[in-house]
């Protein structure tokens, strides 16, 4: 896998990551899609205003006949969040939970929307002074520090370790784990302690986080407190390599009519395109960037051959 | 683009230039590993540009510069300050749209 290069490589699984696919493998490019099903905000849903589906159904349904699709296809879906993206040369290369590197000639954004405010007393008044929502920015203001991690999924995680090589303490405050194997093989051997079972119900300190009160009453003395739920998303993935958010709210990826960003060879669909959020929108914009993309790397790959 | 009326700032010349400016000062303390300042970079700029005159606007890269970060608490980027007579008059962290900082500054102006 390491050394294949992978026309369009998609991050995300649901409706817009998964009708990407669907165009982007039928103009017979390779296509691998990145994410969990069951994370997709329409898998718990039900949908009644998806044209040419009468009546209610589960979004899961749809989901599982969309994977279906795309697998038949021939698309490829790992089952693994994003933890890094970097740009080399002309390609992009994407470090997944196991750790493997991938290469591709493309990138489709169309991992959604996720909630990253905890909502806790404290949280909105030490916002700065030791709360923090991006471990990758934040880590080096903890050197020799304690810090807490709060979040189930794979970004937390990825946070937690990453904190190891700074601070001296590092908690990890988590209800139940739900990253792969690869992650959760790391944390085990890794200095973190894990709260597991555990959630935080305060963060405490005047100017600056003194502590984190979870919802048994025990109390982690901490200097710093990383929220980081869900997978990393558009901000923490796309920004470091330089793609452009929406000037108003810096919560959506700037794309235009054909889906594509700032940055030539990477597009957004879907939710993390913008509103409205609608599973038909998410479906048109995820053909559009999945037809535009693959038409991108068969182009490049084109020019290499002439070259 | 990147506005020439942003000014880079130094911990060797913060004082000089941020405290004992002679309009308000807003400084944008940043890092180049951090996706977030980036994805704030124009925004910045746009207000460097539309402010000009009455506000002056700086960055100040943490990295280089770690005496100043330290002396105001800083410790998540991006952290925008705003100082009027050398005072601290309102600040924020992390990635905010446009308009915000736009209030934020024509409150202290």
């Amino acid at each position: 896998m390491a050394d294949t290069i992978i026309d369009v490589l998609i991050v995300g699984a649901g409706p817009a990551g998964l009708q990407a696919a669907v165009h982007a493998v039928r103009k017979k490019a390779s296509v691998v899609v990145l994410g969990k099903v069951a994370h997709s905000s329409i898998y718990g849903a039900h949908v009644e205003n998806y044209l040419c589906v009468d009546g209610v159904v589960d979004g899961a349904d749809l989901l599982r006949t969309a994977v279906d699709q795309a697998t038949r296809f021939g698309a490829e879906i790992i089952a693994e969040d994003v933890l890094h993206v970097d740009q080399a040369d002309e390609l992009f290369k994407v470090k997944i939970e196991s750790g493997t590197e991938l290469l591709c000639r493309t990138l489709i954004f169309a991992t959604g929307t996720s909630r990253k405010k905890l909502k806790v007393k404290g949280e909105k008044e030490l916002s700065g002074r030791g709360v923090s929502y991006c471990v990758d920015c934040d880590a080096n203001f903890y050197r020799n520090a304690k810090v807490a991690v709060v979040g189930n999924e794979s970004a937390a995680v990825d946070g937690a370790l990453t904190l190891t090589g700074y601070a001296s303490e590092v908690h990890l405050v988590c209800q139940a784990l739900e990253v792969g194997e690869g992650l959760a093989a790391k944390l085990t051997e890794s200095s973190v302690q894990v709260h597991a079972g555990r959630w935080p119900k305060e963060i405490t300190g005047e100017n600056a986080v003194q502590g984190l009160l979870l919802d048994d009453d025990t109390s982690l003395e901490v200097d710093g407190v990383f929220v980081e739920l869900g997978a990393k998303g558009a901000m923490e993935l796309a920004t470091t390599i330089g793609v452009m958010l929406d000037l108003d709210t810096f919560s959506y990826i700037d794309t235009n009519k054909r889906q594509q960003t700032n940055i030539a060879g990477i597009y957004a669909a879907g939710d993390i395109a913008g509103p409205p959020w609608q599973m038909a929108k998410a479906v048109g914009e995820g053909c559009v960037a999945g037809w535009e993309a693959a038409n991108y790397a068969n182009k490049q790959k084109r020019q290499q051959k002439e070259d | 683009m990147a506005s020439d009326k942003v000014i880079q700032v130094s911990d060797g010349d913060f004082d000089a230039r941020a405290l004992k400016s002679d309009v308000p000062f807003l400084l944008d303390f940043w890092a180049p590993w951090c996706g977030p300042c980036k994805a704030i970079g124009p925004v910045i700029d746009e207000l460097a540009d539309e402010f000009a005159g009455k506000l002056k606007i700086g960055k100040m890269n943490v990295d280089d510069n770690p005496a100043t970060p330290g002396k105001y608490g800083i410790r998540a980027i991006p952290t925008l300050i705003l100082f009027k007579g050398g005072e601290v008059v309102d600040q924020v962290t992390g990635a905010v749209g446009k308009k915000q900082l736009a209030a934020m500054i024509e409150k202290a102006l």
